[in-house]
């Protein structure tokens, strides 16, 4: 299994906490409230998007269209289980990364934003 | 989100819309139509969105073989210069890939403008280019002959064009928009197995290709190609059974495949068709001496132009059917 990159395992979490009403408006607004204070450009966000989906991390349909949107359909996106598991598993190591550096920094009381 | 009041000006609509990708103007523009503030943050946040679009898509449906057959041919039917031009729009009309096949009138009328430009191209190549001296030596009635003989070529075009469009409609599969779970998963695996059969069939056949071409003394690069081709297809030949997993899944997974077969398939027509274009153009790059030499060469870089058109109209075709199909399977709800 391909790991992550810190980028994907951001759109990722985004897409998990949105849980049903993940697409692409919902998906940026999520992200950038994550990288705060980091922008994000909503291209970036597609193009990772549509990466993680051909990696079959996350599937993706189109809805009715509305018209508050012109008509046009949303793009929803969902997890898959690959992508549960890639997510975990970054989590993990995110997990003993924080944990070794609380460790040496410890003296310093120095804790994970 | 919060619908807004104001909507785009029509005309910026159009040019945004224009510039993004088919496969993903329906939901990208819906996105920027709902945060659409001011006719300024819509073109600013278009301009921000449509790059990463664009290269998003082109990585998606770009075949990079096909892309390295098709560079390859032009190097050396048209030298580094014009590669160097035509590679990024290549690269761009893959990006671009419509999600439906054309209308029969829009596929006829692309027949009749590429066969006439076709022409009009290969008449200033052969004109301006040193070892074609077109005018001397051959006679007026010659030239009429051949230029009549290409006009003939337009309706054979359009009536392998309407043959094509008449039996994709035959077998447009999937149509319905709502399918059952069972009736997705036996869709997808009869798909699995034609495309496992198919993908044994032709490898064989390439590697039975790559063996004749040591007789016919092909160049050492495509028979190496030909070998590639069915290594590849021969190992890509493990039944893909449909895993387990609901009704989004498994549409993902279709959608994946047929995507990943198709660009399979794009590189694979232009490769069968690579021996032929590369003999053709080996015996235009032969000095024409004598007046008889330039007209053989100039059928010879017509049959070049016509078959390059006949491979790109099939790619044309099949890929529209295929990202037809995807469309489908992307609205279809399951019942």
């Amino acid at each position: 299994m391909d790991s992550l990159g810190q980028f994907e395992q951001i759109v990722l979490t985004a897409i998990l906490t949105l849980d049903g009403n993940a697409y692409g408006v919902t998906i940026h607004a999520k992200v950038e409230e994550l990288s705060r204070p980091k922008k994000v450009t909503r291209g970036a966000v597609y193009a990772t998007l549509d990466r993680m989906e051909d990696k079959g991390l996350i599937s993706s349909w189109l809805s009715e269209p509305t018209k508050e949107r012109g008509g046009r359909s949303r793009r929803h996106y969902r997890i898959e289980k690959s992508g549960e598991k890639a997510l975990r598993e970054s989590a993990r190591t995110a997990q003993r990364l924080i944990e070794t550096i609380a460790q040496t920094l410890g003296g310093l009381a120095w804790k994970p934003r | 989100m919060e619908a807004t009041l104001n909507e785009p000006p029509p005309w910026l609509e159009q040019m945004v819309l224009l510039a993004i990708p088919p496969a993903a103007r329906e939901s990208v523009a819906g996105d920027l139509w709902e945060t659409y503030q001011s006719p300024h943050q819509y073109a600013a946040e278009a301009l921000r969105t449509v790059p990463f679009v664009v290269l998003s898509q082109m990585r998606r449906n770009l075949s990079p073989l096909a892309l390295m057959l098709q560079g390859a041919l032009i190097f050396l039917c048209l030298g580094g210069p014009a590669t160097l031009v035509f590679l990024p729009f290549l690269m761009l009309r893959d990006a671009y890939q419509p999600v439906t096949r054309p209308t029969p009138r829009r596929a006829i009328r692309e027949a009749i403008l590429l066969s006439s430009w076709a022409m009009v191209l290969l008449f200033l190549f052969m004109a301006h280019h040193p070892p074609f001296p077109v005018r001397a030596g051959v006679d007026p009635f010659t030239w009429l002959s051949l230029f009549l003989a290409a006009l003939f070529l337009s309706p054979f075009l359009c009536l392998f064009r309407a043959g094509l469009i008449m039996q994709g409609d035959r077998r447009m599969p999937l149509a319905a928009d709502n399918l059952s779970k069972d009736a997705l998963a036996g869709a997808y695996q009869t798909f699995l197995k034609t495309a496992f059969c198919r993908n044994v069939l032709e490898g064989t056949a390439l590697a039975f290709a790559a063996i004749a071409g040591f007789f016919f003394t092909w160049n050492v690069l495509l028979i190496g190609l030909f070998v590639l081709a069915a290594v590849y297809l021969l190992l890509d030949t493990i039944p893909r059974v449909a895993s387990a997993g609901d009704f989004v899944s498994l549409r993902a997974q279709y959608q994946r495949e047929l995507l990943r077969q198709e660009q399979l398939r794009r590189a694979l027509r232009w490769l069968w068709f690579a021996p032929v274009l590369v003999t053709l153009q080996a015996r235009l790059a032969i000095t024409a001496t004598d007046a008889q030499d330039m007209v053989i060469a100039l059928l010879n870089g017509v049959a070049a132009a016509i078959l390059c058109f006949l491979v790109a109209a099939l790619n044309r075709e099949f890929g529209g059917r295929v990202q037809e199909q995807i469309g489908l399977l992307d609205r279809m709800r399951e019942s």
